[in-house]
Formats: structure tokens, C-alpha cells, sequence
């Protein structure tokens, strides 16, 4: 049985923490003097949620940062693929230039962001006042909003690289002799877009907006070294949330309910996209033109 | 005569018609070629612009740095940032050797195991193998937090925290189905008489898929082993739970440059550059195996 050990490890480091996890949110499970006691308390944890500021504030940000990240990430790279889709694009210098962003280490994108945005000597206000925009430094990360906006700027310019490639490679399987036939047909660009790249696209878009979906409710990293979930709870989102409760206030029983909750939300939401995007049959829905 | 100079005009016409015509298209295509030339120079600086920045940062003199406008001049480039991240005592270093380890080893293990799995679904009549290879997708959904909540008090009990093999055992989690993955795709696209004919001569299953499959399958190993150590390198979130001071891996030195340091910004992008160097190498010089992943994912679905 060649598919034996890795079926086991994965159950090992898998399977079974799902199992573990899902017991632990009906368990009072808290760190204290270096021994975690556990006691069934059923729904309890999960009764706890509504009531929780912090988990509405987290929902909130969650659901604002998500919305915002896939819109942004999968429009910014679909312009990207189709300028590297160009005859003028086509040169290997693009895609591998494309590979940097996306191959550095979360961390260390936190931390040049850190800097650009630095409240004194970041770059960006080196920017923003010599061109006059504002008269004084601007502290990005200082107020909830800002800091908000500004990690979903470090995060988009991190995650475009991946789409814009899948996007990319997508568009070059679609066969030329489609949009020739559209240009006879009187097709300008922007049909040709509608209704030759879109439909060609299905797969790899779909594919995009839930691997994205996904993405956005696991960033984490950035959290940590940029604000802390501060100021005020502004950045806060459910998956740190989850941590902070857990290996902050070592309450593992409260943690594993919020990380469940992540989960149903993603598994919901995976299940929303496959059944309106229909990935997976590609091509079969070229429309006739005209 | 009048029909003569009739078809004349009408042909002045025409050619003139064509002349206007012909240079509108050519400003067109003038137009549309500035365009793109315009789109893909935004699109080059917005993707270098912020790398290159952290990367002049590092080489700059504190004076440098805390002015605004930031002070570019010649004498203002130093190796003094990289000096102060590599003296002794500092844990960038050790880190990035931890890192070095436990990516390493996560790496061979997931290929070992993976790419034994991968041909078992991708061949043979395991029960339930389209089932299986869609949970192994599936694993990519879950949110690390929900599996490392109960790991950290399982591998708590066993005395696995700040462990490589703790660490190594949870990286799996996530690496190794990136390598089933790949590596199914692969298999399934080779054609069957290669494996028949090892069988008519007497090869059993193992021997089929050690002596003849995975030597024609070294350049997708390549690939899946590059992106598995591509994503144990960066690893933060389990890292930062899971290691105490003897395993620390380079994510966590590099956010701890960024948080107790924070007045020394040289050194905090210092250590980031230095941390992010191997694993940028890696990618560039590997470029064609990681694109080629790309295009293939993409056909696939």
C-alpha cells in the first residue's frame, strides 16, 4: 500500500486535530498552572460569541477585508495578465519579476511595509508630502480605519503575483482562432473580452476568487509584525482573534469555537462559489457573437 | 467627358478616403502600443518598487534613513546594517539555519511519501482514490488555526514543542498535499504502456514505480520539492506556537527584528533581506519549473 503512510500522517496531523478541535469548543479548556483542564460545558463557548465584542468587531473587519482583498486582488491581476498577455508583455522578464512578491516570506513583506508606511520616515509620506498631498507625515497604521486600509494595501500587493499567473496561463490556453473569428465577426475589444476571454477564463477565475476567499480569512503574519490587531481592534480579524484567545489568554476551548466558525465560514462560502462559478467545464459555453 | 472627370474625383475621393484611414489606424496602433508600454512600466514599478526600496533601506546609514526626504548620496551606503544583524549574539544566523533544517527535512519527507501516494491514487485501483484526492484538495481550505490549537496540546503532552521533529511532523500538514497534488497531475499523464511492459517482464508494483516511474519524474519532484520548500520557509503562524528559542525559525527572527528593535529600521530590513535572499534565488533561478507549475494548475483546474 503505497498510499498508506502519507493517508496516515495526514490523518495524524489532519484528521485528527479537526476531531480534537471540534470536541475542544464544547470543552472548558484553559491553561492554568501549567496543566489544561478540560470539562464538557456544551454549547457554551458558542453561546459566548454574540456577546463578545471583540468576535463582532473581528467578524466585521473580516468581512470588509475579504470583500475588498478579492475584488482588488482579482481586478488588479486580470489588468496585470492582460497586459503580460500583450505582444509586448510576452517577455519572460515580467512573469519572473512577477515571482518576487510572491515567493517572499509574509513576514518580510510586513515588515517593508512597515517601513514604507513608517509614521515619520516612511517613504510613502516622504511621497505624500513633496507632492503636497498632505503638509505633515501621515500615521497610517495610527487610526482603526487607516490601518485597515493600509494592511489590505500590503496584502493585495502580495497576492496579485499568484492570480495574474494563474489568469495568465489561463489566457494563453484559449485558442487565437476563437478571438480571430470574433474580429471577423466584428467584434471590438471589449467584446471580444466579454464574450472570448471571460468564458475561456471560468476555470482559473472561479479557482481564483475562492483560492483568494480563502487566502484573505488566513493572513495572520502581517497582523503580527504591523499592528497587533490595534489600534483599537481596528485590524483585528477572526483568524488572529482565534490566536490571540488561544496562546494569549490560553482559553483553547473559546479559541478552537472561533476557529471553527472560520471554518464553516470559508466551507460555506467554497461551496456558494463552486455552485455560482461552475468550475470545471471549460469552453463548453462560447457564445456565438451578434 | 463629364463621366470621365467623374471617375477621377471619385477616385481622388477614394484615395484620399484611404490615406486618412490609413494613418488614423496607424495612430491607433501608435496609441494602443504607448498603452501598453505605459501599463507594463506601472505594472514593473509597482511589483520592484517596494522590494528595491527595502533592499536600499538595508544598505543606508541610520542619518540616512530618519530624514525626509530620505538622503541617497553616495557616502550614505554602508554594509553596517548587515554587520550589526550578523554579530554574535544576534539570532538571524541560527535561525535561518533552523529554517534550512526543518524545510529540508519537511521536504524530502513529503516527497517520499507524497509522490508514493500520488502514484497509488493516480494508478492504481485505490478504494475511493478520486474521494481521497479530492479531501487531499480539500486540506488546503482548512484554516491552520483550527488543526494547531489541538497540536499545540498534543505535541505539548509528548515534549514536542521547540522540537524539529514538532515542527517537521506539522509542516506536513500543509506541504504534503501540495506534493500529492502535483504530483498526481504528473503521474496521470503518463502513458500506461511503460508500466506495462515492466509488468510483463515480472516487476512488481513497488519495483514498476521505483526503478521506472520515478526516474522519468525527477523534474515534477523538482517542482513540488521547490514549492513545499518555498512554503516551509515562510511559515510563520505555527512557527511562532510551536518554537521557543532552540528551533526559532528565520520568520520568527525577522519579526522579532521588527518589533523589540524598533528603533534600529536598518536592521530590521537588513533581516528581512538577508532572510528573503535563498528563497528569491531559489525561485529566480528555478523560475521555468514554478511558471511551468502555474500554466499546468491552470489547465487542470
Amino acid at each position: 500500500m503505497l498510499v498508506a503512510p502519507a493517508l496516515l500522517m495526514l490523518v495524524a496531523v489532519i484528521g485528527y486535530p479537526i476531531v480534537r478541535s471540534v470536541l475542544l469548543s464544547f470543552q472548558d479548556a484553559r491553561l492554568t498552572a501549567g496543566a489544561i483542564g478540560t470539562a464538557w460545558i456544551g454549547l457554551e463557548n458558542y453561546q459566548k460569541l454574540p456577546g463578545d465584542e471583540a468576535f463582532s468587531i473581528a467578524l466585521r473587519n473580516s468581512a470588509f477585508f475579504t470583500v475588498c482583498e478579492v475584488i482588488l486582488v482579482v481586478g488588479i491581476a486580470m489588468i496585470t495578465a492582460m497586459f503580460l498577455n500583450t505582444p509586448q508583455g510576452r517577455k519572460p522578464f515580467f512573469t519572473t519579476i512577477l515571482l518576487i512578491p510572491w515567493v517572499i516570506a509574509p513576514v518580510a513583506n510586513a515588515v517593508l511595509w512597515k517601513w514604507i508606511l513608517h509614521a515619520n520616515y516612511g517613504v510613502l509620506n516622504a511621497i505624500v508630502v513633496e507632492l503636497g498631498i498632505s503638509q505633515r507625515p501621515i500615521n497610517w497604521l495610527g487610526t482603526p480605519e487607516s490601518a485597515l486600509r493600509m494592511l489590505l494595501l500590503a496584502d493585495v500587493w502580495k497576492s496579485i503575483p499568484f492570480i495574474a499567473l494563474m489568469l495568465l496561463a489561463g489566457m494563453q490556453n484559449i485558442p487565437n482562432y476563437l478571438y480571430k473569428a470574433a474580429r471577423l465577426d466584428g467584434a471590438n475589444a471589449w467584446q471580444q473580452f466579454r464574450f472570448v476571454t471571460l468564458p475561456g477564463l471560468r476555470t482559473p477565475l472561479a479557482l481564483a476568487v475562492i483560492l483568494q476567499t480563502i487566502w484573505s480569512f488566513k493572513v495572520f503574519d502581517l497582523i503580527f509584525v504591523l499592528t497587533k490587531a490595534g489600534p483599537a481592534d481596528g485590524t483585528l480579524l477572526l483568524n488572529f482573534l482565534a490566536y490571540r484567545v488561544s496562546f494569549n489568554f490560553l482559553d483553547f476551548g473559546y479559541g478552537a469555537a472561533i476557529a471553527n466558525v472560520i471554518f464553516l465560514i470559508m466551507f460555506v462560502l467554497a461551496l456558494v462559489f463552486i455552485k455560482v462559478l461552475k468550475p470545471g467545464r471549460p469552453r463548453s459555453r462560447v457564445q456565438p457573437i451578434g | 467627358m463629364a463621366n470621365a472627370s467623374n471617375t477621377v474625383s471619385g477616385s481622388l475621393a477614394h484615395s484620399a478616403l484611404t490615406t486618412r484611414s490609413g494613418t488614423r489606424r496607424r495612430l491607433d496602433s501608435f496609441l494602443s502600443d504607448l498603452g501598453v508600454r505605459i501599463g507594463l512600466a506601472i505594472f514593473v514599478v509597482w511589483t520592484l518598487a517596494p522590494v528595491a526600496w527595502m533592499v536600499i533601506s538595508s544598505l543606508l546609514t541610520p542619518v540616512s534613513l530618519t530624514s525626509l526626504p530620505p538622503d541617497l548620496s553616495p557616502g550614505q551606503f554602508t554594509w553596517m546594517n548587515y554587520q550589526g544583524v550578523l554579530a554574535t549574539g544576534q539570532s538571524l544566523l541560527p535561525a535561518m539555519r533552523n529554517s534550512l533544517i526543518v524545510s529540508a527535512l519537511t521536504t524530502s519527507i513529503a516527497l517520499a511519501l507524497g509522490s508514493a501516494a500520488a502514484y497509488a491514487i493516480a494508478r492504481l485501483e485505490t478504494p475511493g482514490g478520486n474521494r481521497l484526492a479530492v479531501m487531499v484538495l480539500a486540506t488546503q481550505m482548512f484554516p491552520g488555526i483550527v488543526i494547531i490549537i489541538p497540536l499545540f496540546i498534543v505535541l505539548s503532552r509528548l515534549g514536542l514543542i521547540d522540537t524539529y521533529a514538532g515542527l517537521v511532523l506539522v509542516y506536513l500538514s500543509f506541504v504534503l498535499p501540495i506534493v500529492i497534488w502535483i504530483m498526481k497531475g504528473f503521474f496521470e499523464a503518463i502513458p500506461p504502456d511503460l508500466e506495462r511492459a515492466a509488468a510483463i517482464d515480472g516487476a512488481t508494483t513497488w519495483q514498476t514505480f521505483t526503478r521506472i516511474v520515478l526516474p522519468i519524474s525527477l523534474p515534477p519532484l523538482f517542482a513540488a520539492g521547490i514549492f513545499a520548500f518555498i512554503e516551509s520557509w515562510n511559515e510563520f503562524m505555527f512557527a511562532i506556537v510551536l518554537t521557543r528559542l532552540q528551533t526559532k525559525t528565520a520568520p520568527i527572527a525577522i519579526s522579532e527584528f521588527a518589533g523589540q528593535y524598533q528603533t534600529a529600521v536598518g536592521q530590521m530590513v537588513a533581516a528581512a533581506t538577508l532572510a528573503s535572499v535563498p528563497i528569491i534565488a531559489l525561485a529566480l533561478v528555478f523560475r521555468s519549473y514554478i511558471l511551468k507549475g502555474f500554466a499546468e494548475g491552470a489547465i487542470k483546474g
